[in-house]
């Protein structure tokens, strides 16, 4: 192991940590950015997510699901992965939907703590459904069998594959949302939506369908990020609060409704998480105790976002201070 | 009440006199706050009792005495959330930090310095209120959605330092076990049995309820001071009370302390009621638990959220032991495995108040109390007051459309 190697290991596993956090941060932060909505069930769409695609996985996987029964068995192992991939997106689309229709289009016009306590009701619903149904114990899913090893990396040495994937799908789905907004008509609509609602409807647009649509691109995000992130660890009725407080770190540091923002954001975030847990920072003595650098990693990402607020209250990429 | 209180300046007389104007009478007669200490005073003196020893009552409660006391610890909790919550307006995701922390403190303090109760809360509230004045000053800064995320961040962070950088002081994930409460005042260990023990129990308890009618009564006495008014002119409209010439941020932060004191009273006695401190007392779900009692119970009124405080571990302790909801008095089984739902029961319970009814069960019950008794004595101001409480509701709508909506 060289330092080069060291630093090249480190940065990979900090942007594969930003990355899940930026596929939950960017649905959440054009939510709350475009729709003015705060969604604290931004977490139980994640969870959603990686039941849906755990379930997918075991139902179709080679081993003892489906595609056995219909006769494939030379096709290689662990493929159920790729159907969950994408029927997931599509599902929670279609709850984002739901949600936007009967939970969040009846509070637009409340205030924002309402908002926050009708999602967040419903986050203790979901979770606690989640739990009765599968049970609290922690199910472990499995990477697929394709991409469930290392692969020797030129200056990095042995790299989990699957992390790569992570960071791969994360790159091309920010890209395919950053054109979508940047470059199209709905994009362009939504956008002129969040500077002046009034003169987009004079203008004989309705907002109602890109409204509902984007926040059910934002949830389609957040169950992708379920399906891809469960993997790396095991999935719980828990992990979806467990990631919805990171996802509103990145919003804060990287600006609402900023999808620039929120690379920025979660990237930094996974950073400082990866270089506190693994680099080889210089051995501090305070009062007599040495401190380990690693215990401090969870507190490093608060204090970050501490440091850019007390700076730059709107964020990094925020335009302005609204609220 | 009788008719012999009915007092001097009730200038109506005769038949016409309605039960609301008798009382109202009768509470200008000897001051509301009065009232509210000695009723407050009476009811967490016979509410153990009732609750676990009663004849017919707490049978079918099926209540204990422990638990009568942890309801007054999250009752003082709540009390201090609301004056945030329901009177400022403010949504603070985070008084986990407050109320875990000065939990972590007293224990600390009880195990380094002395077990004396008094001085262990005294600790506990010292540094909760130390910790809301930073924590505030930072998350004030941002208002509305933001607030709570930050309040929310800056209290996780708190967690994750009480777990392990800090493990040496407050034992990690295991919590912290080495509370040592010495008895009250040198004399009074506070696990034995207090006169009146049909009633009250042990000391512990009466020790505890005499912190809730003193967190009543400070309650009662800011919210109906100026003092208490600036909160709800801040919740009401923030720039307009900015525009009047007052210190908006200088009153939110004070908010914010005074609602932290409050889960630092609390916190501290938690310690000294369980005599142990789990790491979860720092954990965000804590502070998810305060924001749904304060709003299941009623936000904005003095003795919603105590009621929801009283409701939720109810519901948490003993709905959900509960093998089966059967139809009261039959033995028709509705749902089996009830106690398994509770948290979802709950959730939902929950949402339809956020919904449909912002001022809480107690303002359901208020509501419905105040009707019935005017509906039987005097059903002209019966009428009256359904008129006016509709105009009210149609002039609010006005307002939230003249304002713009929020987008």
């Amino acid at each position: 192991m060289t330092l080069a190697a060291d630093i090249a290991g480190i940065l990979l596993n900090g942007l594969q940590t930003g990355a899940i956090y930026i596929l939950v941060a960017i649905g959440l932060s054009i939510i709350l950015g475009t729709l003015r909505f705060v969604n604290f069930a931004h977490g139980a769409l994640y969870l959603i997510g990686a039941y849906a695609g755990l379930l997918i996985t075991l139902e179709i996987d080679l081993s003892n699901g489906l595609l056995r029964e219909w006769g494939f068995q030379t096709i290689g192992l662990g493929w159920g992965f790729l159907p969950a991939l994408i029927l997931v997106p599509l599902f929670v689309f279609v709850v984002g939907l739901g949600m936007e229709r009967f939970v969040a289009r009846p509070f637009y016009d409340r205030p924002d703590t309402d908002q926050i306590l009708v999602t967040f009701g419903l986050a203790i619903i979901v979770q606690e459904l989640f739990r009765v149904l599968f049970g609290g114990q922690s199910i472990d899913f499995a990477r697929p069998a394709w991409a469930s090893g290392p692969v020797m990396l030129p200056v990095v040495g042995n790299f989990p594959v699957w992390r790569l994937y992570v960071i791969g799908i994360t790159a091309v789905l920010v890209a395919l949302v950053w054109l979508l907004v940047e470059y199209t008509d709905f994009g362009l609509i939504v956008r002129a939506g969040t500077q002046d609602p009034e003169m987009v409807e004079l203008l004989g647009i309705k907002l109602t369908r890109p409204y509902i649509v984007m926040f059910g691109i934002g949830a389609a995000l957040a169950g992708v990020a379920g399906v891809v992130g469960a993997p790396l660890e095991n999935v719980n009725p828990n992990i979806g609060t467990g990631v919805l407080v990171p996802a509103f770190l990145v919003v804060v540091i990287g600006g609402v409704g900023s999808i620039r923002g929120a690379v920025v954001g979660g990237i930094l975030i996974g950073m400082v998480f990866s270089i506190l847990v693994g680099a080889p920072l210089p051995q501090v003595t305070v009062a007599g105790t040495e401190i380990v650098w690693s215990s401090w990693a969870q507190v490093g990402i608060y204090a970050l976002a501490a440091v850019v607020l007390l700076t730059r209250p709107e964020g990094l990429f925020g335009e302005e201070v609204t609220g | 009440m009788s008719d012999e209180v009915g007092s001097p300046t009730d200038e109506t007389t005769g038949a016409g006199v309605s039960l609301v104007e008798r009382y109202e009478a009768f509470t200008d007669g000897i001051g509301e706050e009065v009232v509210v200490i000695v009723v407050a005073t009476l009811a967490v003196a016979v509410f153990p009792w009732l609750f676990a020893e009663a004849p017919v009552v707490s049978d079918v409660l099926d209540g204990y005495r422990g638990l009568a006391t942890l309801m007054l610890i999250w009752a003082i909790f709540a009390i201090g959330f609301d004056l945030l919550l329901g009177y400022t307006g403010l949504l603070s995701f985070g008084h986990a930090a407050f109320w875990g922390g000065a939990a972590y403190a007293a224990g600390i303090f009880s195990a380094e310095v002395t077990g004396e109760p008094l001085l262990v809360v005294l600790a506990g509230t010292t540094f909760a209120v130390l910790f809301a004045w930073v924590l505030g000053f930072l998350s004030l800064r941002r208002g509305g959605i933001y607030f709570s995320i930050l309040t929310l961040a800056f209290a996780q962070m708190l967690f994750y330092m009480a777990s392990s950088p800090l493990a040496f002081l407050t034992n990690g994930e295991n919590g912290f076990t080495s509370v040592e409460i010495t008895p009250l005042l040198g004399v009074l260990d506070l696990g034995t049995e207090a006169p009146f023990h049909m009633l009250l129990g042990e000391w512990l308890y009466v020790f505890v309820a005499v912190f809730t009618v003193g967190a009543i009564w400070f309650a009662y006495r800011i919210l109906n001071s100026p003092y208490g008014t600036v909160f709800r002119a801040i919740r009401e409209n923030e720039q307009r009370a900015e525009f009047v010439g007052l210190n908006v941020w200088r009153y939110k932060l004070m908010s914010f302390v005074l609602s932290g004191a409050f889960a630092g009273v609390a916190g501290s006695l938690f310690t000294i009621h369980g005599n142990y401190v789990p790491l979860e007392s720092l954990y965000w779900t804590e502070s998810g638990e305060i924001v749904i009692m304060t709003v299941l119970g009623g936000v904005g009124s003095l003795f919603g959220p105590i009621f929801g405080a009283g409701v939720y571990l109810y519901v948490e302790n003993i709905v959900s032991g509960m093998e089966a909801l059967t139809i009261p008095f039959t033995e028709i089984v509705l749902i089996s495995n009830f106690g398994v739902y509770w948290h979802i029961l709950l959730g939902l319970v929950f949402v339809v108040v956020v919904v449909g009814f912002p001022r809480g069960i107690w303002g359901m019950i208020e509501d419905l109390t105040g009707f019935v008794v005017l509906a039987v004595t005097d059903r002209e101001a019966a009428k009256a007051r359904v008129r006016t409480k509709l105009s009210g509701a149609r002039d609010r709508t006005v307002e939230t459309f003249s304002r713009g909506g929020k987008r």
